[in-house]
């Protein structure tokens, strides 16, 4: 035992040692992102094209992310918040203002969405994808399914449907389908909202953001609330799933590449950024994660099939009644009171 | 002055201070930060801000949280009751079992060590899966109802509390058993007592300092159980853990997390203060005695009493003063 000691010692430095002297020659890319959100063979090129090593660490919603930066992460190179969150970054100072010289491909990003963002001139945030949430179905068990958010209302799918474990998406489904604003501040329509949201609880298994889906292949689940790409993938691998956009209209997400101040790799972020809207490399992570993204040549290269999918490019009337969730400052307060009160509603 | 301090008592104090320094390292500085941040201004955007604030501590006030506090201390608790019963037979048989049977069944024991933890949990959703098998036995037995959910509710949680702290509480049990004298149970059944009646008020009391660790080891942990309720627990299981991990990450409101968190360490506190204090005084497991011997073996051990002058109380007296006995040599030595 006494003997196995030193080797052990000397083990350990000879790995620090080595390992070291490893993130000397080749840099490390890392990448803070959505789960199950880019394309492995696109990363593997970018790894053997630029010498680098790609390390994506995931996060599962905005906020979350963001506390996990507050709280002192750094060494990130690239995150992809969405829109709103992207302006919180930029409010308190928190990322890089990219060199759109180093970003050739930007030509390639379509205005109309761009438009859209505050940050529109793309100074801070290039949009990576846009995605809608909906809801995933087994229509098996759901013979009746209509495209609307009162399914969850329906006692007979009792105990076997969830809602997103997300405040802003799930009370804005309840908004959505009483015809208000997903970014209000009215009282009166929040409170309304939230007694929606109380009766579609009692009906619901668990609020969930990643394993539901999951379920709804197993048939643990039979009706899911999530976002269109995330449930695109599951219907790749079980063809018997329907996505639908609910007819009220629901909420629209531009998750956007950022640098955040603190990154050890600003020219490899930016060289990053430029080689996802290349526009072959886009429209092949566009295939694997069946997310659209605003890359007008890009799309222009997808299968005729794919493009006319509409999980992933909705119809432009349903786009019309999709709103972008906003970040409300002070008045978040409001909504986080809301779902206080719905988690602890019994 | 220092030379005014006896030898022995420096050596001691020398042999302390590493675990003194470890401690207050890498324990007592975190919690005082993080109970102190309850006392700051929450920042908007996360983080916390200047100057000082009582306010977050009346936000305690908040009329959801009486609720989820309630659910936290009900479920830990049954959990914990639960834990305990398993354990004891348990811990009872590992001790009194043959060298080698007792190996064999503490690597049954030990093994669920070797699987990560939250890998368990997930197996958990796959046992209680409402397409599952364990499902659909029940349903043909007629145990359940077809469209009920095995799944996230609050009875699933302390199921796999259960089974999660279980082994925290059979080791510390099994290592207190294992040094009881078991011929005094012999004793006691010699005086008339039954073997149950003996067991209850013999073994039991004998062990009671394994029994304390055993509540605390999975008391402790259930309080602040986050994983299993998220995990397995549906919309209505929510516990402190869980509100904590939503003030921290959704709602970014660091000083509020805190704020819950010294709630729950308070908790903790009280109510490892409380039993420590009970045990101590020696209440619980001689209640705990009687109340099991009059609902099982009441009869008979009555009649063993009547019959019997000396009494299976007796020698719990006696192993409890011995034990005490040594506890002050031990403390003796000690100092």
């Amino acid at each position: 035992m006494r003997k196995l000691i030193p080797i052990v010692i000397i083990a350990i430095i000879a790995i620090i040692v080595f390992s070291s002297g490893k993130s000397e020659t080749q840099k490390i890319l890392r990448i803070y992102n959505w789960a199950d959100y880019v394309s492995d063979d696109v990363i593997k090129k970018f790894e053997t094209e630029y010498h680098c090593q790609v390390v994506i660490d995931t996060f599962d919603s905005n906020e979350a992310m963001l506390a996990k930066l507050k709280a002192g992460a750094t060494g990130y190179d690239i995150v992809v918040p969405t829109e709103y969150t992207v302006n919180v970054m930029i409010d308190d100072g928190m990322l890089i203002k990219l060199d759109p010289a180093k970003i050739p491909n930007l030509k390639n990003i379509d205005t109309d969405y761009a438009k859209l963002m505050r940050d529109g001139k793309m100074e801070y945030s290039v949009p990576y994808m846009v995605s809608v949430t909906g809801i995933g179905y087994n229509p098996e068990k759901v013979p009746d399914f209509t495209p609307s958010w009162s399914i969850f209302l329906n006692e007979s799918y009792k105990g076997r449907m969830t809602l997103l474990n997300d405040m802003r998406e799930t009370l804005g489904a309840a908004l959505k389908s009483l015809n208000f604003s997903i970014n209000t501040t009215n009282d009166a329509e929040l409170e309304e909202a939230k007694n929606l949201v109380i009766c579609y609880k009692k009906n619901i298994a668990k609020f969930d953001v990643d394993e539901a889906k999951r379920g709804l292949v197993t048939g643990e689940f039979f009706v899911v609330h999530g976002y269109n790409g995330d449930l695109q993938q599951i219907i790749e691998e079980a063809p018997n799933i329907k996505f639908a956009i609910p007819e009220e209209g629901t909420s629209m997400a531009i998750d956007c590449m950022v640098i955040p101040v603190g990154a050890k790799n600003v020219d490899l972020a930016h060289a990053f950024i430029n080689f996802i809207h290349e526009p072959e490399n886009c429209a092949a992570t566009m295939e694997e994660v069946c997310y659209a993204s605003p890359n007008t040549e890009a799309v222009k290269l997808l299968p005729e099939e794919f493009r006319q999918n509409e999980a992933v490019f909705p119809k432009k009337e349903l786009i019309a009644k999709c709103e972008l969730i906003e970040d409300l400052g002070d008045d978040n307060a409001k909504y986080t009171k809301a779902w206080d009160q719905i988690k602890s509603a019994e | 002055m220092p030379t005014m301090i006896p030898r022995r008592r420096r050596e001691e104090w020398l042999l302390t201070l590493p675990t003194f320094f470890w401690l207050t390292l890498f324990f007592i500085i975190p919690t005082v930060i993080v109970l102190a941040i309850a006392f700051k201004p929450a920042a908007p955007h996360g983080g916390f801000g200047e100057g000082w604030t009582l306010r977050t501590l009346m936000e305690l006030g908040n009329p959801n949280y009486p609720a989820i506090v309630f659910r936290t201390l009900w479920i830990s608790a049954v959990a914990t009751a639960l834990c305990i019963l398993i354990a004891l037979p348990v811990g009872y048989c590992l001790a009194r079992a043959s060298r080698k049977w007792r190996q064999f069944l503490m690597l049954l024991v030990v093994i669920p060590f070797w699987t990560n933890f939250l890998i368990r949990i997930f197996a958990w959703k796959q046992v209680l899966h409402p397409e599952g098998i364990l499902k659909k036995t029940l349903v043909a037995l007629h145990l359940v109802a077809p469209d009920a959910t095995l799944l996230y509710n609050a009875g699933a949680v302390m199921l796999v509390m259960v089974y999660t702290y279980l082994p925290f509480a059979i080791l510390p049990i099994y290592a207190a058993a294992e040094k009881f004298d078991f011929s005094l149970l012999e004793a006691a059944q010699d005086l008339g007592s039954s073997r149950l009646g003996a067991f209850y008020r013999i073994f039991i009391p004998g062990i009671r300092r394994g029994l304390l660790t055993a509540t605390l080891m999975v008391l402790i942990p259930a309080l602040g159980a986050y994983v299993i309720p998220d995990i397995v627990g549906g919309p209505t299981s929510e516990m402190i853990g869980n509100k904590i991990a939503q003030r921290t990450f959704v709602d970014r409101n660091l000083p509020h997390a805190s704020a819950l968190t010294g709630l729950l360490l308070v908790t903790v506190l009280v109510v490892t203060g409380g039993l420590y204090v009970l045990v101590r005084m020696r209440k619980i497991p001689r209640a705990l005695g009687r109340s099991l011997a009059a609902t099982g073996t009441g009869n008979l051990t009555t009649t063993a009493e009547n019959t019997a002058p000396v009494t299976p109380e007796s020698i719990a007296d006696l192993v409890a003063e011995e034990e005490k006995n040594k506890e002050e040599n031990a403390e003796e030595d000690a100092t």
